[in-house]
């Protein structure tokens, strides 16, 4: 099958693409070096947390955003719209009826696992119960044998916070397996027994004031993570909420399950350590890239393609010791470096650092450009945190330009092309 | 203000104030020790960890070579433990001069320093990513050298010998009585309490800082020439083997392979304040040039974290105005105050290096007993520190082989220095410390590649569960922790390392949102 498009990268950005093309009838290709971003994540959809201070309303707030600031490119419109996508995809998705919950336009504001509290517009139903607006009586139950959460230090944070939170901790010695040391995902197997949220559910009840939710690390299931939650609630009678751990993300792995399968559904195709080594060009037009899986090369021919590779952290942009940065799978120019000898850090580990925004410049139709700002290639799109202009970790926005921007650079090849399943384009409803 | 009484006071705790402090407790003294920081966190705890053969200054400074050729095997037997016996390489690179190596082998003949030239071949089997340019190899005895577990060896010795040994106690004045110096006031920096020292003899071994504390005393003109020089540690062993440049004494031509890492020195800038100690982009890319020299390649090799130490070099005011800091002799300096000065039972140990440590205590010890009129012999060339009793060096597979056993069955704390939960508690308890930097030094948490992605998070939710800290102070703790990390990583961000360093903002930023914890907002 050669595919109509090519979609590399396997994060949000790039699943979202991908499942939206297959959806609207296009023949699809994901390659990947691995999984992404999903499972280092908290799981959640942030869209804007922070601007000029903390946002109440993101969707209000994306005005006085910077004008090269990515979501200039998607709008509020396409923002919204990718959301409603992203959540209608869970409930049709495996893991059903396990959903998403809030709106772009009012951030929760969620307990972190340090004990911030962080603004975030659209999250797991079983994190929602955590929203501390206006207050709350919270415990905050962890494990032992789970070293990326640590509820007395979160308690003891959230109980100083302006907020109005009263919070206090239990720790559990409930361990996977008999071991000592279990990760998020252990645990999460674990919850997805039976027999061990009985377990749970025992150990911690008699351990719970009135008029206390409960707090738990983001572990409550893999397989099943609404009857997981369901029960517990139902249980321990009080409303229950996870809190997202160090990674590996356990809500994370359900966005990428959910996408995954919707991809596989769509007609789509995943292949995972496809490492792109270069791309064959005709004028400003990729026409196939060479791929690596294992020791294969193989070359893969597209009249699409959506570069969602994401920023440093994945790989997806590189910066060398003489200062000199680059997109590494087609060798795109990178915006945003300073100059060799100019400042690229400052100091203070949480200022902002001028290297922070460096990524791939685009055009309004997501095609990458030069530092003029001309067309480089025309059928080429970019998504996600490839892009310049923001500072996502900073922002609290990582998940929403991904998310918005992958669903707009699927929905601009949508219009562009004739792809062949009309039927069943019109069937997913674009 | 409460008093303690000692024989000896002994002021700093880098290598020469805690090997002063072991060799006046071997010879029977009471000793306390005081440090205004932690152990070892001044110049010791900033250099290559090159434990020299003496052949770096064969040419240049030839006495510095005759100390180093006498104590190098001495340090290796009494520290066993905390010696890695690499080996050294002097090689020509096609930028060092030909004639050099002559005077390299005569120098090496005059100062009685074992030397064996090697065929090229032969030095590039051994390491195989040297530059294939080399045209003459020459095999010494340097060795690597971990002077934390060094200064916290002999400060345990201290202790057990009936010593005190007090970190983050800060000298704020010394006690003269006529024309003798009695003790000092201190200062412990975590709570602000005050201290009176009574001490019969008061030793200042403050390498750099030696001024300061001399005018406490009403003795000026001790001027010490701070000699900043920066090192980067790679994240990889790019050489198993010390490897110098055969050439003059300069900067970037040492590079040392130490613990799971390599670190390459160093440069050399005069510098005004030994506390202000900025790493510039220059010197981080003349390093990585250097490197290039030695090992072709280091450019892409991952660079782990950078920084700054400074050389306490002696000069007398009388010697005359101050060159270039490089001139000035490696030897040490110990000042009597009471034939330089008139003030007695007082005597400042200055210059040096880690490798001569042992010979500066003895020269200084025997000098406050000359002037006690006492003769207690020095017992430290044969007194071995405490865990190096078996003689056993150190080597790369120690530590893993040390902790495998118990990695299967305990929680792992830090995955890429193999520190378990156990081992992280028992040292919070035994230094009764909070400050993750401190537990850094002694553990070497937060050391590995991620530095500290992972496993600052959970030392600080550990701290904070076994009731060492409230919320507000383990916040503290991690953000300093942070800023800390981030001062010796944003001069060498790049490549893999800038990869890492994002992935630690998406952990500290985006998902702890660390920056918005309220303690974080006050401060």
């Amino acid at each position: 099958m050669r595919p109509d498009a090519i979609v590399v990268g396997a994060g949000l950005a790039g699943l979202s693409a991908a499942v939206r093309l297959a959806e609207g009838g296009a023949r699809v290709l994901v390659l990947a070096k691995g999984v992404g971003a999903t499972h280092l994540g908290a799981g959640t959809i942030d869209v804007l947390g922070y601007a000029r201070g903390r946002v109440e309303r993101p969707l209000d707030a994306m005005d006085s955003l910077p004008d090269e600031h990515p979501y200039g490119l998607v709008g509020a419109d396409g923002v919204a719209a990718a959301v409603d996508w992203f959540k209608r995809c869970f409930a049709a998705g495996p893991l059903a009826p396990y959903s998403y919950t809030g709106w772009v336009d009012e951030n929760l504001l969620l307990p972190t696992a340090v004990g911030a509290i962080r603004p975030s517009a659209v999250v797991p139903e079983t994190m929602a119960r955590g929203d501390l607006r206006g207050g709350a009586r919270v415990c905050m139950v962890g494990f032992r044998a789970l070293k990326d959460f640590h509820p007395a230090l979160l308690a003891d944070n959230l109980a100083r916070a302006p907020e109005g939170v009263e919070a206090r901790s239990a720790e559990l010695d409930l361990k996977p397996e008999g071991r000592e040391d279990a990760n998020s995902q252990a645990f999460a197997r674990a919850f997805d027994d039976p027999a061990f949220r009985a377990e749970f559910a025992a150990q911690v009840a008699g351990r719970l004031s009135a008029e206390e939710r409960v707090g738990l690390p983001a572990v409550l299931g893999l397989a099943s993570p609404h009857e997981v939650w369901s029960e517990l609630e139902h249980r321990l009678g009080r409303p229950v909420f996870e809190v997202p751990t160090l990674p590996p993300s356990v809500p994370g792995m359900r966005v990428f399950a959910t996408l995954r399968d919707a991809l596989r559904r769509a007609g789509g195709q995943l292949i995972l350590n496809a490492v792109v080594m270069g791309a064959e060009r005709r004028g400003a037009r990729v026409t196939a890239l060479r791929t690596r899986v294992g020791l294969r090369e193989v070359v893969h021919q597209a009249e699409w393609l959506v570069l969602a590779t994401g920023g440093f952290p994945s790989g997806g942009l590189e910066l060398d010791s003489r200062w000199r940065a680059c997109e590494v799978a087609l060798g795109l120019p990178v915006a945003g470096v300073p100059a060799p000898g100019a400042e690229r850090f400052r100091p203070g580990y949480f200022e902002d650092h001028p290297l922070a925004r460096a990524g791939v410049a685009v055009d309004g139709e997501l095609r990458p450009v030069a530092e003029g700002g001309e067309r480089l290639l025309e059928n080429v799109l970019v998504a996600g945190a490839t892009l310049a202009g923001a500072v996502p970790w900073k922002e609290k926005s990582g998940d929403g330009l991904s998310l918005a921007t992958g669903f707009r650079a699927a929905e601009l090849i949508l219009a562009g092309g004739n792809f062949g399943r009309s039927e069943a384009r019109a069937a997913a409803g674009a | 203000v409460p008093q303690l009484q000692a024989d000896v006071l002994v002021i700093g705790g880098g290598a020469t104030g805690a090997g002063v402090a072991w060799d006046a407790a071997l010879r029977g003294f009471d000793v306390t020790l005081v440090e205004r920081h932690d152990l070892s966190q001044g110049t010791s705890g900033r250099f290559h960890g090159l434990l020299h053969s003496g052949a770096r200054y064969v040419v240049k400074d030839h006495d510095a070579a005759v100390e180093c050729v006498e104590e190098n095997p001495i340090v290796r037997r009494i520290a066993a433990d905390c010696i890695e016996d690499t080996g050294g390489l002097f090689v020509t690179t096609p930028d060092d001069e030909e004639a050099y190596s002559e005077r390299f082998v005569e120098g090496c003949r005059t100062t009685g320093l074992p030397v064996e030239e090697i065929p090229v071949a032969e030095a590039r089997r051994r390491e195989p990513r040297l530059n294939p340019g080399i045209s003459r190899a020459f095999a010494v005895a340097d060795a690597s050298v971990d002077v934390w577990k060094t200064v916290w060896a002999l400060a345990r010795g201290v202790q057990a010998h009936g010593g005190r040994v007090l970190p983050y106690h800060a000298v704020i004045d010394l006690h003269r009585d006529g024309d003798a110096v009695t003790g000092a006031r201190v200062r412990n920096e975590l709570t602000g309490e005050e201290l009176d020292i009574e001490a019969g003899f008061t030793l200042s071994a403050v390498g750099a800082w030696a001024a300061q504390i001399a005018r406490m005393a009403g003795v000026e003109g001790v001027d010490v020439v701070p000699g900043k020089g920066i090192m980067i540690a790679m994240n990889h062993r790019l050489v198993n083997t010390v490897i110098n440049r055969c050439t003059m004494p300069a900067d970037g031509d040492i590079l040392v392979p130490i613990r799971t890492v390599s670190v390459i020195g160093t440069t050399d800038i005069h510098t005004a304040n030994p506390d202000d100690l900025p790493v510039t982009q220059n010197e981080v890319e003349q390093m990585l040039d250097d490197g290039e020299r030695l090992v072709p390649g280091f450019r892409q090799a991952r660079a782990l974290r950078v920084w700054a130490g400074v050389r306490p070099l002696f000069q007398d005011q009388k010697a005359g105005a101050v060159g270039a800091t490089r001139d000035v002799t490696r030897s040490h300096a110990l000042l009597d105050h009471r034939e330089r000065d008139g003030i007695g039972r007082f005597l400042t140990i200055t210059g040096g290096k880690m490798t001569t440590y042992r010979l500066m205590a003895e020269h200084t010890v025997d000098a406050m007993c000359r002037q006690l009129g006492v003769d207690r012999p020095c017992r430290t060339r044969d007194e071995r520190l405490p865990d190096s009793e078996g003689g056993k060096h150190y080597h790369l597979g120690s530590r893993l082989r040390a902790r495998d056993s118990e990695l299967q069955t305990e929680q792992v704390i830090c995955e890429c220095e193999l520190i378990s939960r156990r081992r992280l508690e028992e040292t919070m308890h035994r230094r009764g410390t909070t400050n993750l930097d401190d537990l850094r030094r002694s553990l070497r948490l937060g050391m590995g590649p991620c530095q500290g992605g992972f496993c600052i998070y959970r030392a600080t939710g550990i701290l904070h569960g076994i009731g060492r800290l409230d919320g507000a102070e383990a916040s503290r703790s991690l953000n300093d922790f942070l800023q800390e990390r981030w001062k010796g990583s944003w001069p060498i961000l790049y490549g893999d390392q800038l990869r890492q360093a994002r992935l630690d903002d998406w952990i500290f930023q985006g998902l702890l949102d660390v920056e918005h914890l309220p303690e974080a907002a006050a401060a």
